[in-house]
């Protein structure tokens, strides 16, 4: 017992448990090719959170569909636990952008959905999503239709579901995207106390800057086109957090030193869609 | 209490609408039957043929206490359930490969489409060299119609199909078979009802159009064997059970074919934002 604490808390935890090795993914349009993503490089330790910040465009989407093996033709290598990712596989989860609940399904199948698809009988799944379902606060919404339910009700159902296959990875991208701000704090606590009680890795894709100092033990500056790694900020803030220390000194220097960095690419961004919107 | 006006307000405007829908429908029917009768009995037209609605009654009552009535009322029924449930399985079947893979369905489904819109009577002749003058050719013929309209809707509904729904059956690497079972078909119930409701009726024309062709049971014989009789109550009669047992399937069906989730609509679109 005592070995394999110390084994955790030396070996495993250093390992990077998932490593993004030198890629690049390029797309062929008819206005010609766009790098979305340039040479990427990252290990990612288990059991952290990393968030990934960038203007509309740089290729954070992009990324994340590599990791979690949607988009299988890119150059370089994704290495979970030392394999190569190509295709996608139940150890990773994901939680999309867009809205993915299935309207056919009330809250509690929908969560139970990838354990009905595994073929776990129906007693255990019902017990499992119902866990989940207490878990991201829906307690009572079990019977409820998506279309019944608010925006930021939907996005926890998906995340709920992600979480029932209980993958050793979780990438979310902007899952608080469409919600309003208090909602989007509330949903940021939900998902940093699920994820230090579960010790998932975390890839956290977002637009918010105090959010990704909120929840992230590091965040990723991407560039705009072609998207790169500008810098990675340590956030060295004590756990367990909350929203609530979003008023600290300490947090505040945070945002605004990845704000100084964001600002640039974000302005190129901008200036990009401008001219594009005069071209036409 | 101005809620409660209101309420009543809107109660009383509904019972004032229903009340004169159904005074219109009884107008319409009385006008119906008084013109048939007008007609039969002006003498324009060849004698016998507008027999009037009494000896029509009594054909009725001839043919439900003849037990051969049954007998071919049966045989029909039978062929049209088969031949429909045959038709629109296979339907939904070609429809999900010629819409998941888009190579199949570039090559194949124009050609449907030609099939589709030439009428199936055609290949009568084919089917009766294959399977006999029997139920075989009539359920066969009866298939073949109901196939194309279900075929159609369903490759044309997966196209439809929020792309999310497809992406998260991919992020769990589903395997085709249930990726079909749990998302591909409960998003098609729409299209898939379609399907049903229209293909039924396709599939009672079919039927009867062999068995009136070239046969020697069921309904459609029934109505054949009368008129070579020159009993035109009776086929009239026939005429009007076979119109009875198509529209009863189809409102059985729409009743039946319930879409899934909450208000029972809206299965393909997304929940509003
Ligand atoms: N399937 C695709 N085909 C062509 N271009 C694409 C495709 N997916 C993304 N892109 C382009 O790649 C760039 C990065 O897109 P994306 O990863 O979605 O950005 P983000 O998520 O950071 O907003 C964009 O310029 C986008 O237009
Ligand atoms: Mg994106």
């Amino acid at each position: 017992m005592s070995d394999m604490t110390a084994l955790d808390n030396t070996a495993a935890d250093t390992l990077p448990t998932l490593r993004i090795d030198r890629v690049t993914k390029s797309f062929h349009t008819a206005k010609g090719k766009i790098t979305a993503v340039d040479d990427v490089s990252l290990d990612i330790r288990q059991g952290e959170f990393i968030s990934i910040i960038g203007p509309s465009g740089c290729g954070k989407s992009t990324l994340m569909n590599m990791v979690g093996g949607l988009i299988a033709d890119f150059d370089g290598q994704i290495l979970l636990d030392g394999k190569a990712v190509r295709g996608c596989q139940p150890s990773i989860g994901m939680v999309f952008q867009e809205e993915s609940t299935f309207p056919w399904r009330t809250a509690i199948e929908n969560v139970a959905f990838p354990l009905e698809a595994a073929g776990m009988e129906r007693d255990r799944r019902v017990a499992r999503a119902r866990e989940l379902l207490d878990l991201v606060g829906l307690t009572g919404f079990e019977n409820h239709y998506p279309s019944e339910l608010s925006g930021g009700m939907r996005q926890r159902i998906a995340i709920a579901r992600t979480l029932a296959f209980e993958p050793k990875v979780l990438l979310m991208d902007e899952p608080f995207a469409a919600l309003d701000e208090q909602t989007r704090l509330l949903l940021g606590d939900k998902v940093v106390q699920i994820q230090q009680q579960l010790r998932q890795t975390t890839l956290l894709i977002t637009h918010n800057i105090s959010e990704a100092v909120h929840l992230s033990d590091r965040v990723l500056i991407m560039t705009f086109r072609p998207g790169r790694i500008k810098r990675v900020v340590e956030i060295n803030l004590p756990r367990p957090r909350s929203s609530e220390m979003m008023g600290s000194e300490k947090f505040a220097k945070f945002v605004a030193e990845i704000w100084h960095d964001l600002r640039e690419e974000a302005s190129k961004g901008l200036r990009e869609s401008e001219a594009a919107a005069a071209a036409r | 209490m101005v809620a409660v006006g209101q309420m009543n307000e809107a109660r009383r405007a509904r019972r004032l609408r229903v009340s004169s829908v159904t005074t219109y429908r009884v107008v319409a029917l009385v006008l119906v039957f008084a013109s048939w009768e007008i007609a039969g009995a002006s003498g324009l037209f060849f004698r016998g043929v507008i027999p009037s609605t009494v000896l029509i009654a009594q054909a009725f009552v001839r043919l439900f206490g003849d037990p051969a009535f049954y007998t071919h009322f049966a045989i029909t029924l039978f062929e049209i359930v088969v031949g429909f449930v045959i038709g629109s399985s296979i339907g939904v079947i070609v429809g999900l490969a010629l819409g998941i893979n888009r190579f199949t369905g570039e090559v194949f489904e124009p050609m449907l489409h030609y099939l589709a819109s030439t009428p199936k009577v055609v290949f009568l002749p084919i089917l009766l060299i294959l399977f006999g003058i029997g139920v075989g050719s009539k359920i066969s013929l009866g298939a073949m119609s109901c196939f194309f309209p279900m075929a159609l809707s369903v490759a044309a509904g997966v196209r439809t199909i929020n792309p999310m729904f497809l992406r998260v059956g991919q992020s769990l690497n589903l395997s085709l078979g249930n990726r079909i079972r749990k998302i591909y078909i409960p998003a098609l119930t729409p299209p898939i009802a379609t399907g049903l409701r229209l293909g039924f009726g396709i599939a009672t024309v079919g039927c009867l159009m062999s068995e009136i062709k070239l046969s020697n049971h069921g309904l459609g014989y029934a109505a054949m064997q009368s008129y070579n009789r020159f009993d035109i109550p009776t086929m009239l009669a026939l005429l009007l059970v076979i119109f009875t047992l198509a529209g009863l399937g189809n409102y059985l069906i729409g009743r039946l074919v319930r879409l899934p989730g909450p208000t029972n609509r809206r299965v393909t679109a997304l929940p509003p934002r």
